[in-house]
């Protein structure tokens, strides 16, 4: 198997008393879609904070195309070629929506574009990606939910990142916006981007991801397949509880 | 792109009209003595709002640059150094001084950062008080000659001038476009790639060398400078005003803001002492209750039709 581009070994976060990621070894293959599943508070989140550089871990190390990059901070890590989307959109709110995108394309990973005109074209690029090139040059804070989620993945593409952290975009989508998003991740990744996703749902985990990882307590409890994993003693008591008498 | 050229036209009228002030006018010295102020006003402002409007990391402290560049001046006159060999040191001592103090104080946000710099400016002007053997302590430092108002007036525009120019420019780069992000939302930016903190440090640094530039002109212009004067916290809240007065974060907010801290002054400092600053207390409650924008904000509204802001009108897209 060749090497994997993203491997954490041994990943640990306390926030005091609590274990938010206990001991996570977790690889990522290039050009897969591999999901991140489990129920609230299993640590999701703060694993992606902990791979993007926004939190450091206690313990354990994160590797990326063989480089070390645990400890490092957020915009090492984005110039690296990791990107991380909020789960909570975080818009530039008195940005136009193109300028929110030329952001990314300015500071990104290398090389970058030479001077406005050439970030500006790399921008709308991005936003004719995810379907908003037709809102470039509205605020930013004038888009709805499904909008201000394309434009963190618009942003985040515009980074020009070789893996993409996508933490629950699918979150207050309708069925049809859900369905659409799921498109872009597939064309994201069929142009080279690995990804990695969030998600809390599992339909279109199983319609996407080509394998997936399930995080309880902190703790990974099960890999593979989404079938096998889907079916997992462990991963369906984790979500609906045992019976007990 | 047409109201780009408008306003590029307008800059240049204007500042043709300020070149031509001492010629049309060279026995009006009143006149000559308020316009340089504007001008010396108006480029600290600018200076100012590069870190605490197009940045958003709002400084009490920064008379501390004032102060830096005045007193450096003033020493080295002493000694009968060249103002060419003064005024670039000046301002390079404020801009090393920025860096030694930005270094802890963007560990800090938000309020964190703006009360850190209280206790900085503060810490200078203790210091300009108490080290009597350079600066002369609480009796201050007296100038022996200045250049004539004429010169003076010049240097102020050309301050004034390359600062909003520096402005203009950083706000449509790259540079630019990092500073807005870190004023919005710091840690989006980060994870864009942004190196915030070197952002902030750089225009911090900027900041500094134009105020220390200006310190230096202001030493020059009054012949005598003490602790309070250049580093006193009025000068740092001065600094505050008047970009909030223009228009934060924008290019020319800050010249328009001087122009009006300047005449407010001048008209009420001479017949009331301190009404002034209640003036200013009153200006400040006015804008940011009806206009956070300030006179920009303003004139965009007159040109608008009185249409309420875009964030109150409900969002278009479904």
């Amino acid at each position: 198997m060749a090497e994997p581009i993203l491997a954490c070994r041994d990943l640990t976060k306390r926030f005091g008393g609590l274990v938010a990621v206990n001991h996570v070894d977790l690889d990522v293959e290039q050009g897969e879609i591999l999901g991140l599943i489990g129920p609230n508070g299993a640590g999701k989140s703060t694993l992606f904070r902990l791979i993007a550089g926004i939190m450091h871990p206690n313990a354990g190390t994160v590797t990326f195309a063989g480089r070390r990059i645990t400890n490092r901070s957020a915009h090492d890590v984005c110039v690296a070629g990791v990107a991380a989307t909020h789960q909570i959109v975080r818009p530039f709110r008195d940005m136009t929506v193109l300028d929110n995108v030329v952001v990314g394309a300015f500071f990104g990973r290398r090389p970058r574009p030479h001077g406005r005109a050439a970030a500006r074209e790399a921008a709308m690029t991005a936003l004719t990606f995810c379907g908003l090139a037709q809102r470039a040059h509205s605020d930013a804070r004038a888009l709805n939910l499904s909008g201000q989620k394309r434009l963190e993945i618009a942003r985040a593409l515009a980074t020009r990142p070789e893996v993409l952290l996508l933490d629950e975009v699918l979150a207050g989508l309708n069925p049809t916006e859900t369905d659409q998003t799921l498109e872009l991740v597939r064309t994201i990744r069929s142009h080279g981007t690995t990804i990695v996703m969030v998600e809390h749902n599992l339909r279109a985990v199983r319609g996407v991801c080509s394998r997936i990882v399930a995080l309880v307590n902190g703790s990974k409890i099960a890999e593979g397949s989404p079938e096998s994993v889907l079916n997992d003693e462990q991963v369906i008591s984790a979500y609906l509880g045992t019976t007990h008498a | 792109m047409d109201r780009r050229s408008a306003s590029l036209a307008a800059c240049g009228v204007a500042l043709a009209a300020a070149i031509a002030v001492p010629f049309v006018a060279s026995r009006a010295e009143y006149a000559l003595d308020v316009l340089f102020l504007v001008f010396l006003y108006g480029a600290m402002a600018t200076a100012w709002n590069l870190l605490g409007g197009f940045a958003g990391q709002v400084s009490f402290g920064h008379a501390a640059f004032l102060g830096i560049g005045a007193y450096t001046t003033a020493i080295f006159s002493q000694f009968g150094i060249s103002l060419w060999i003064a005024v670039p040191v000046g301002a390079l001592l404020a801009g090393v001084f920025s860096l030694v103090i930005g270094i802890p104080a963007f560990r800090l946000r938000g309020p964190y950062f703006s009360i850190a710099t209280i206790g900085i400016g503060e810490a200078t002007r203790l210091i300009a008080l108490n080290w009597t053997a350079l600066t002369g302590g609480a009796s201050g430092l007296t100038l022996a000659a200045a250049p004539p108002l004429v010169v003076q007036y010049f240097a102020a525009l050309a301050l004034c001038a390359v600062s909003v120019a520096l402005a203009a420019w950083i706000k449509i780069s790259r540079f630019g476009y990092a500073l807005s992000a870190i004023r919005q939302d710091p840690d989006a930016a980060e994870t864009l790639g942004v190196a915030t903190t070197v952002a902030k440090t750089q225009a911090l640094f900027l900041s500094a060398c134009l105020l220390g530039i200006a310190g230096s002109i202001y030493a020059l212009h009054y012949l005598f400078i003490s602790p309070d004067s250049v580093f006193g916290f009025g000068t740092s809240i001065g600094l505050v005003i008047m970009p909030i007065i223009g228009g934060l974060g924008t290019v020319t907010g800050p010249l328009l803001g001087a122009i009006v801290y300047t005449f407010i002054r001048e008209q009420l400092a001479a017949t009331l002492a301190n009404a002034d600053l209640l003036a200013f207390g009153l200006l400040l409650i006015a804008i940011v209750v009806f206009e956070p924008r300030g006179i920009l904000g303003i004139i965009d509204r007159l040109r608008r039709g009185e249409k309420p802001p875009a964030e109150i009108l409900p969002s278009a897209d479904g």
